[in-house]
């Protein structure tokens, strides 16, 4: 037996799985329904696919919510998992979803997906027949994973670096590499009897005036990570960052870079994916305007050139949506990419030079790392601030990099700490802000920075 | 001067912590961030610690109420902290409230300073007024007792 099979039957063999069957599920894969895959949909590349978030504690409530979304013309399905199994508080997502069931109130914020179980689950996917995209933001997503792929889901968002740097502040960081080298290695290999498995990063990180160019470095050794254990499908994305010049430059860059980077391990034959977040940052309370944001991010989607779109609600500033809300936003989107036609073909050179000057400054700094394996040189480089993640609340992250918007709302690097951006990107950045202004007017332009939308 | 700062509890909220160390930082003082997710014995080891003159405490998700009640108590174990400034700031009640109610409410659990939904300069500013305050009056001591 393999020592990763070996640590599948330890993973499984939890008291709250009940007999997870390795041979049903494998054959299950391998037999499931193409529709089900949302690598085979980026493959027809008919449309923009239009991806909403959600999940509710109750089988009957998330039945329902699926019920509303097909009927707003979904194209990807979302399964929002609830905190405490992000922590693998089992016990705790448990004795919630009892209170939920019957009581009828929610006491968790997402689907309790390892406490109902595969065998219920898949019922539920099998059913709908659309693609369901796991998101959850869980550091050690073993269980979880097994769980959902044996459910019917076939995408897999999150990574060690972009579920771990924005969401905790001590979960050991070593730890998480190698905790999703095993989920990328049961992606690979369930990948090899039916359609691949897509796994995808979550390039917004903090969503607080992350500079492109972090948003970028991460996003591509999230994916080196990846296809280096044999995943064959990767998408990689970011969010709304305030400027519709630097998404598109952002964009551009990050679909080049992930080509190059993939050719460079050998590894071109995986197809790779750019998926966008409607805004991710603080939302208006006015839910009209909220509405007006929601649909200029789908116009800035189109600019870019994104495969997928997650969609936000216009209640995003209240709370967690209704599925009345939340399907809105999922008909409306569809309309928006509907009426969208003839767009014009922006390119910004010396932009894309500037930033994948950065890029490529930062990835030689992390390859250059003395360590033996890629997750071992990143995790140095988190370590060590070469790579320095604004906002993030983890221990490990140096915080010594500071960036501020310009006169045209692109997000710009006046302080570069310990990540080696080039000099000339560098002083090129601080020329488009106004640095005369003491510290203090700073950090009254970064709080009005920050609610750019509110 | 030496500030200890932080989030206290399991609130994970990290913007204003970070903006808090820069104005901080800005202002002159010599800061210890402890981030997010503090707790408070944490604060008040990183005050022995440290040797602070000031201990700034932060909350967004209202959660502070429930700690800030067990202050006094805690801080009573400790030896070395009766003069150092406590000061607390941010959203410090779970749902709505007026500052008027909870003021005195966060004086009485062994706050000098309690700012809430102050602005982050004008908390700051408000520092500053109570550490001048403070440093004639010990002075005026030192003249007294000669």
């Amino acid at each position: 037996m393999s020592l990763l099979q070996e640590e599948r039957e330890i993973i499984l063999s939890n008291e709250y799985v009940d007999t997870f069957d390795f041979a049903e599920v494998a054959e299950f894969v391998k037999n499931a329904s193409k529709d089900l895959f949302i690598s085979h949909h980026f493959k027809k590349k008919s449309k923009m696919l239009v991806q909403p978030r959600g999940g509710f504690p109750t089988y009957k409530k998330q039945f329902a919510l699926y019920e509303f979304f097909v009927d707003a013309n979904v194209d990807v399905l979302p399964l929002t998992i609830d905190s405490n199994t992000r922590l693998n508080d089992y016990a705790t997502s448990k004795k919630m979803l009892r209170l939920s069931e019957e009581n009828d109130v929610d006491m968790l914020n997402g689907y309790p997906l390892v406490n109902h179980g595969y065998r219920t689950t898949r019922k539920m996917i099998t059913h709908f027949n659309k693609p369901v995209s796991l998101r959850h933001g869980t550091p050690d997503a073993r269980l979880l994973i097994e769980t959902a792929i044996a459910s019917g889901i076939f995408e897999i968002e999150g990574g060690p670096i972009t579920y771990l740097l924005p969401y905790s502040k001590n979960f050991p960081l070593d730890k998480a590499f190698l905790y999703w080298k095993y989920v990328e290695r049961v992606c690979a290999n369930y990948s090899k009897l039916n359609e691949p498995i897509n796994r995808e990063s979550f390039g917004p990180l903090t969503a607080t005036l992350v500079p492109p160019s972090i948003t970028i470095v991460i996003q591509l050794l999230e994916m080196l990570l990846s296809l280096e254990e044999g995943v064959k499908s990767f998408s990689v994305s970011f969010a709304q960052q305030g400027s519709m010049n630097q998404d598109i430059v952002t964009g551009a860059v990050l679909k080049k870079l992930a080509k190059y980077y993939a050719a460079q391990i050998n590894c071109s034959d995986a197809s790779i994916h750019l998926v966008y977040h409607q805004w991710m940052g603080a939302f208006p309370m006015n839910k009209d305007y909220a509405e007006q944001l929601i649909n200029m991010s789908t116009v800035i989607a189109s600019m870019v050139g994104a495969d997928k779109i997650i969609t936000k609600t216009r209640e995003e500033a209240s709370g967690i949506p209704t599925k009345e809300a939340n399907a809105k936003t999922v008909s409306n989107t569809q309309y928006t990419l509907g009426i969208l036609n003839g767009l014009p073909n922006v390119v910004d050179e010396e932009e894309e030079e500037m930033l994948t000057l950065q890029v490529n400054a930062i990835m030689e700094a992390v390859f250059n790392d003395p360590a033996d394996t890629l997750w071992r040189k990143v995790f140095n480089s988190i370590k060590n601030g070469i790579i320095d993640v604004p906002f993030s609340p983890h221990i490990i992250n140096h915080n010594n990099m500071i960036t501020i918007r310009d006169a045209k709302k692109n997000i710009r690097i006046i302080k570069r700490g310990n990540v080696p951006i080039p000099d000339r990107c560098y002083a090129y950045d601080k020329a488009q802000c106004d640095l005369t202004k003491d510290t203090t007017s700073i950090v009254n332009d970064i709080i009005h920075d920050i609610g750019i939308m509110q | 001067m030496k500030v200890v700062t932080g989030v206290v509890g399991n609130d994970i909220h990290v913007v204003a912590n970070r903006l808090i160390e820069l104005s901080l930082n800005a202002r002159g003082y010599e800061v210890f961030n402890l981030g997010v997710n503090t707790y408070l014995e944490e604060f008040f080891d990183a005050a022995v610690e440290t040797g602070a003159d000031v201990l700034m405490i932060s909350s967004l998700n209202g959660e502070a109420e429930g700690w800030s009640r067990e202050v006094k108590l805690l801080k009573a174990k400790y030896k070395n902290l009766d003069d150092i400034i406590m000061m607390i700031g941010g959203n410090l009640v779970v749902g709505t409230g007026n500052a008027e109610d909870i003021v005195p409410r966060y004086k009485n659990y062994g706050f000098d300073i309690v700012c809430h939904q102050v602005d982050l300069n004008t908390g700051l500013d408000m520092l500053e007024t109570l550490l001048k305050e403070r440093s004639i009056q010990s002075k005026e001591t030192k003249e007294s007792n000669k």
